[in-house]
């Protein structure tokens, strides 16, 4: 029964970052009709997030070098949505096979049966509970990044940004460019942990640029990286308004003694990112974990091709690695799909660039493993599942009492068990509930809707 | 309008009510970014401790921005906002 709820096309791309829009660009200019589900409002994904329509932010803010990049892969996405790519915003993917992907888009149900598939829904924020965390005023790394990149809007005036890895860099130039003084910029590696990232930054001449660009705005605003510091709490009447800060070991153990109050009225943490793999894991997808890469992620052939026929997967879902991997890794998950449809075979620059930058990621991005230390940043009486108001004992009690499988720890206290179904908990509760030092979770369990959409739209779902 | 970036551009004018108070927005505004740019942090109350939270992830993930919208619950982070509708704070799934 035709019914105007479902689309169909040829390849059905989920996400219009980086990976997405390279997939779909290269895709439609060959041909082949393309759609493209998103649940952002503009093309871009996080990394090159676009103010709203109508806004003219050109140049108002300083961009890294990379970022040009970013711009030109919007431009050639968006021409091609004038003529062979559908860029459908607002969606929410609930359910998938293969072939099929069911999405509500504007409160309708609807359903896109497509041909190929090219996964790349990207990654989001590892959270580490603190005391203080849940106040209104704290918030990831990301989502300073959505408030000043997405929507031209000033987080707050006096800006703590902490955590670990390369994104801090991004977060502090992203605030002073928004007009924000960033109080403290606090990495929680030591300064040694993170220069292992060094070789890898030095024979990338394309990494080299951005830290350079970094490391200058940085030094022009005066705002120094202090190594081997963390958020020890946040407090505030109902919001933030100081945060305690100190130093952390090797391991990123709080080094009580060490303590100092700073007044500020937001925070942005980014501890890492999670690859966003349930679909792929709906699809029967096979993943494997490395803490490195930022937990589980799915596997893929030396084309982006994964065990399940038709099924692709691109960028950060096979392991953070930025957008630099996730724009080649698109590249190539097109050549294999136009190849499959008959067409040449693939440039093998095409899939020398995609193992290079994947290996230049992985090699930055190993000096940055999670410390299991900053588990011990939350006390007893912290909340670490927000959705259900579960506190670290809690949890601790669960795991002691059930068993230390994440399904234990859930049934034993609902913990993971919210609308978040465990995104935000779930990369450190296992680990912090039963003392594992290796940051080792269970691969999460898939749950249909895999975000929460109306019931509405799942019964009423086209087939 | 305080709380934006400097030099924009003003966008089309989007009124509507949070918990009976009028706002003004932006067109292209989230939910949750035109409160944050009036000083509205605190978008709901949490399921049984009940205090105040508000924008985590701003993306979509973590539903701690939930708020009513005309009688549904939506993430205020990935709806846009709409002229005279109805925000109340809330919002549990």
């Amino acid at each position: 029964m035709s019914d105007d709820r479902t689309i169909e096309a040829d390849v059905g791309v989920v996400g219009a970052g980086p990976g997405g829009m390279a997939a779909a660009t290269k895709l439609a200019a060959a041909g082949l009709r393309v759609v493209v589900l998103d649940e952002g409002q503009r093309a871009g994904g996080q990394i090159y997030r676009q103010l709203p329509n109508g806004t003219n932010g050109h140049g108002l803010m300083a961009e890294p070098p990379s970022h040009d990049q970013g711009h030109e892969l919007i431009k050639s996405f968006e021409k091609q949505t004038e003529r062979n790519v559908e860029l459908i915003h607002g969606a929410t993917v609930w359910d998938a096979q293969p072939g099929r992907l069911w999405f509500e888009h504007e409160g309708a149900s609807r359903l896109l049966r497509c041909r190929h598939m090219v996964l790349a829904p990207g990654a989001y924020d590892r959270c580490i509970p603190f005391p203080g965390w849940t106040l209104p005023g704290v918030m990831t790394a990301g989502a300073l990044q959505v408030m000043i990149r997405g929507f031209g809007v000033v987080p707050g005036k006096r800006a703590l940004v902490v955590g670990s890895g390369p994104l801090l860099l991004p977060t502090v130039t992203s605030l002073l460019g928004a007009g924000v003084e960033v109080v403290a910029a606090l990495e929680a590696s030591s300064r040694w942990q993170a220069l292992r990232a060094l070789p890898a930054v030095a024979l990338h001449a394309a990494r080299r640029r951005e830290a350079f660009w970094y490391l200058k705005q940085l030094s022009r605003a005066r705002v120094k990286l202090q190594w081997g510091w963390t958020v020890f709490a946040c407090e505030g009447d109902g919001r933030v308004q100081r945060a305690i800060i100190g130093k952390v070991d090797r391991s990123g153990r709080p080094r009580r003694g060490t303590e100092r109050t700073i007044e500020c009225d937001v925070v942005g943490a980014g501890f890492g990112l999670v690859p966003s793999i349930e679909i792929g894991l709906r699809l029967g997808v096979a993943s494997q974990f490395a803490a490195t890469r930022g937990g589980h992620y799915l596997v893929v052939d030396a084309e982006q091709r994964t065990a399940v026929a038709t099924v692709f997967a691109v960028g950060e879902i096979c392991g953070i690695g930025g957008a630099e991997v996730a724009s080649a890794e698109g590249e190539l998950a097109a050549a294999s799909i136009l190849r499959e449809e008959g067409g040449a075979a693939i440039d093998p620059a095409v899939v020398a660039r995609a193992r290079s930058e994947r290996r230049a990621a992985d090699s930055m991005l190993r000096a940055f493993a999670p410390l299991p230390g900053l588990h011990e940043l939350a006390r007893p009486d912290t909340i670490v599942c927000r959705c259900e108001d579960i506190t670290k004992l809690a949890a601790g009690q669960a795991a002691a009492l059930h068993g230390e499988s994440m399904r234990a720890i859930k049934v034993g206290c609902r913990a993971g068990m919210g609308p978040c179904q465990a995104r935000i908990c779930g990369p450190s509760l296992q680990a912090m509930a039963t003392d594992n030092t290796a940051c080792t979770m269970d691969l999460p369990v898939v749950q249909v809707p895999l975000k929460p959409v109306s019931s509405e739209t799942i019964l009423t779902a086209p087939e | 309008m305080s709380g934006r970036i400097a030099g924009l551009g003003e966008r089309e004018l989007v009124e509507f009510t949070f918990d009976g108070e009028q706002v003004s927005a932006w067109a292209g505004d989230s939910i949750a970014m035109a409160l944050w740019a009036v000083g509205q942090q605190a978008l709901r109350n949490s399921s049984s401790v009940g205090e105040p939270r508000g924008v985590l992830c701003n993306m979509g993930i973590c539903y701690e921005c939930l708020v009513v919208v005309d009688g549904a619950t939506v993430r205020s982070c990935t709806t846009m906002v709409r002229s005279g509708m109805k925000v109340q704070r809330g919002g549990k799934l």
